[in-house]
């Protein structure tokens, strides 16, 4: 019983990465119909750029989360300036092979800068945690779920409540209209996609908070955030935090109760049971 | 199906006529010489490894962008390749059937399995479909390693000959592959093909002109499947060793870059694709140490520097053949043609007045 208490902990944990992941991508695809494959590859860099900063510069694990979010924002920034923009508007295919040739940038990029050995940031309340009974459970993960929800709030307020969040949410409705507006759309394109790579920059600190990591690592995260916006709808941020606990939950469980090797398949069947009952996923109202 | 296939049978005949007085039949005669001298030139190294991997993913690319023909994109096709080889070989294995056989049924199995995952996909669009399909190779690869006791995929095992490695082998692959290529070109521009051009152009509206969109899409998920399926059982006889790696991602990304690069959704795209990638995946390991001698001090993480740079650099190349030359090398094909034939033109002009 305690260690399904904990596995469900992990779980929860693990899903609240999985939502910021889905929710950078989930805000890209919303404002610029983008999607953007190598989202997962920004995670995995933004762990990195955590590990640097706690163990070359000497901060605090959690603090390095900011700078992960600041140098994955310049990093978005370049990307928008320098790819996706080029494509926007072609062939929706040509936006998936840009990200694929990303991928393959971002993690020989990583291998040259960091070799391929399997890193964690170290981390202060690593091992410690609350002891009920026989149950243990860790500051850390607690810690990363309240990071997380406090990141959710922060970036709810910027939406509903900031000029910058209306223009967003404006250029989502119907682009040429808040164009007519005064909207200028290239400058919110770039600052969506700061943003959203921004959002992946935390999760990878989290991620190499909480878990190993090593340059490969990025691939099935962005496939998970992927089925967590399929599964909440698109477009929908409530929808991408129900999704991303039900996933992560999903997904611990499957290990604990199925083994190691059902881990992904498991997610992969849940994701396409849901299509095939409704293409548009769960919460979704109109696919395009 | 029987009124699609007489349609497909009148619309070749007079396909072949056109094409025999096109320029490019020389081309195409061309290309296929080079293909049935070059192994002589080649040391037995560069038949095995080189040439005969080439021309199986010539195969494999194409039947990838058949499927892009119709406005669809896989990136699960490694699926597709893992099922032809794991059946061909266990086919001949387990059963006892001859490999030629099983090659055929090997093919076959891929392309039901094909229909099978097709009907789930047809009603999905772009990256919907690119994730179920990406899903269903990792959700064969749990199934593989499940049923390992029957199977045996993780360790793997030595595939069984169709023929004698080196230049037999060589030749059947090529035949095939001509045969495989030959049948997607007449396919592309019969009446089925132009259905999948429409479907791709614009759905609504080729539904809207009676074609049915499900059948035309789940058709070419067949037939690409099928075609996947023969390479499949091709590769893993020229590498000699079937394993559940040949599921791996890599694969998938494989046929899509050299189509890509190549040139998409025309013919000769994913075969210029399969000669490059194969090409610099076989030679540029060689400037490894070069490579290393140079920028070795600068990376102090990484042993070699090559496999790296190598990737990342086919990374940059995809990003950059897709932003500056959407419609791939095989774009530049016809400047080149322009460029050597623009004398006699001139000639011919000056004649006219």
């Amino acid at each position: 019983m305690s260690g399904l208490i904990e596995t469900l902990l992990w779980g929860v944990a693990n899903g609240c990465i999985y939502i910021l992941l889905a929710t950078g991508l989930n805000i890209i695809f919303g404002v610029m119909k983008l999607v953007n494959f190598a989202h997962g590859q920004l995670l995995m860099i933004g762990a990195y750029v955590a590990f640097v900063a706690t163990t070359a510069l000497g901060l605090n694990a959690y603090l390095s989360i900011l700078v992960a979010m600041a140098a994955m924002a310049v990093i978005g920034v370049a990307l928008e300036r320098l790819t996706f923009r080029r494509v926007l508007g072609t062939d929706k295919l040509n936006e998936i092979f840009v990200s694929l040739g990303l991928i393959y940038v971002f993690e020989n990029a990583a291998v040259l800068l960091w070799g391929n050995k399997w890193k964690q940031i170290p981390n202060p309340l690593q091992g410690e945690g609350l002891v009920i009974g026989e149950t243990l459970l860790g500051y850390d993960r607690l810690v990363a779920i309240l990071i997380v929800a406090a990141i959710l709030i922060a970036l709810f307020i910027l939406l509903k409540k900031t000029k910058i969040g209306l223009a967003m949410r404006a250029t989502s409705q119907r682009s040429e209209t808040s164009m007519l507006m005064g909207v200028n759309i290239e400058k919110v394109y770039v600052f969506t996609f700061a943003l959203g790579a921004a959002l992946a920059g935390a999760a990878g600190a989290l991620y190499g908070i909480l878990l190993p990591f090593e340059p490969g690592i990025g691939a099935l995260p962005t496939i998970k955030a992927f089925a967590i916006i399929m599964l909440g709808g698109l477009g929908s941020i409530p929808g991408a935090v129900v999704g991303g606990l039900l996933y992560g939950i999903a997904e611990t469980l499957a290990v604990y109760f199925l083994g190691g090797i059902w881990q992904d398949a498991i997610a992969f069947a849940l994701l396409i049971i849901v299509l095939v009952i409704k293409p548009t996923g769960l919460f979704g109202e109109k696919g395009e | 199906m029987p009124e699609m296939f007489t349609q497909l049978l009148g619309s070749v005949e007079k396909e072949l006529l056109e094409f025999r007085q096109s320029d490019k039949f020389y081309f195409v005669l061309g290309a296929v010489a080079i293909g049935l001298v070059i192994p002589f030139a080649a040391s037995e190294y560069v038949v095995g490894e080189v040439l005969t991997p080439m021309i199986i993913f010539m195969i494999y690319a194409s039947s990838w962008n058949l499927l892009a023909y119709s406005g669809q994109g896989s990136l699960g096709h490694a699926a597709f390749l893992g099922i032809g080889g794991f059946a061909s070989a266990l086919l001949a294995i387990k059963l006892g059937l001859p490999p030629v056989f099983g090659l055929l049924v090997g093919s076959l199995f891929s392309a039901g399995i094909g229909l099978l995952i097709g009907l789930v996909c047809v009603r999905l669009k772009a990256w919907f479909l690119a994730m179920v399909t990406f899903g269903f190779s990792v959700i064969i690869v749990t199934l593989i390693s499940q049923f390992d006791s029957v199977i045996g995929g993780v360790m793997g095992f030595p595939t069984p000959l169709i023929i004698e490695r080196g230049l037999p082998f060589y030749y059947l692959t090529f035949v095939l592959a001509a045969i495989s290529i030959g049948v997607m070109y007449l396919l592309i521009k019969s009446k089925t093909g132009l259905a999948f051009r429409a479907i791709h152009e614009n759905e609504p509206e080729a539904k809207m002109i009676g074609i049915n969109i499900a059948k035309y899409k789940l058709l070419a998920f067949v037939l690409s499947t099928f075609f996947a399926g023969l390479a499949g059982g091709l590769f893993a006889q020229s590498i000699r060793y079937i394993q559940v790696s040949v599921f791996d991602p890599y694969y998938s990304f494989l046929p899509l870059m050299m189509a890509v690069i190549g040139g998409l959704r025309t013919i000769e795209g994913p075969l210029i694709g399969s000669v490059i990638i194969v090409t610099i995946n076989s030679y540029l390991y060689k400037i490894d140490d070069v490579l290393q001698g140079l920028m070795g001090p600068l990376f102090p993480n990484v042993s070699n520097v090559g496999p790296p740079l190598r990737m990342l650099s086919l990374g940059l190349f995809l990003v950059l053949v897709v932003i500056f030359l959407p419609k791939g090398i095989s774009s530049l094909l016809p400047k080149i043609r322009e460029y050597f034939s623009e004398k006699p033109k001139k000639a011919k002009t000056h004649e006219g007045k």
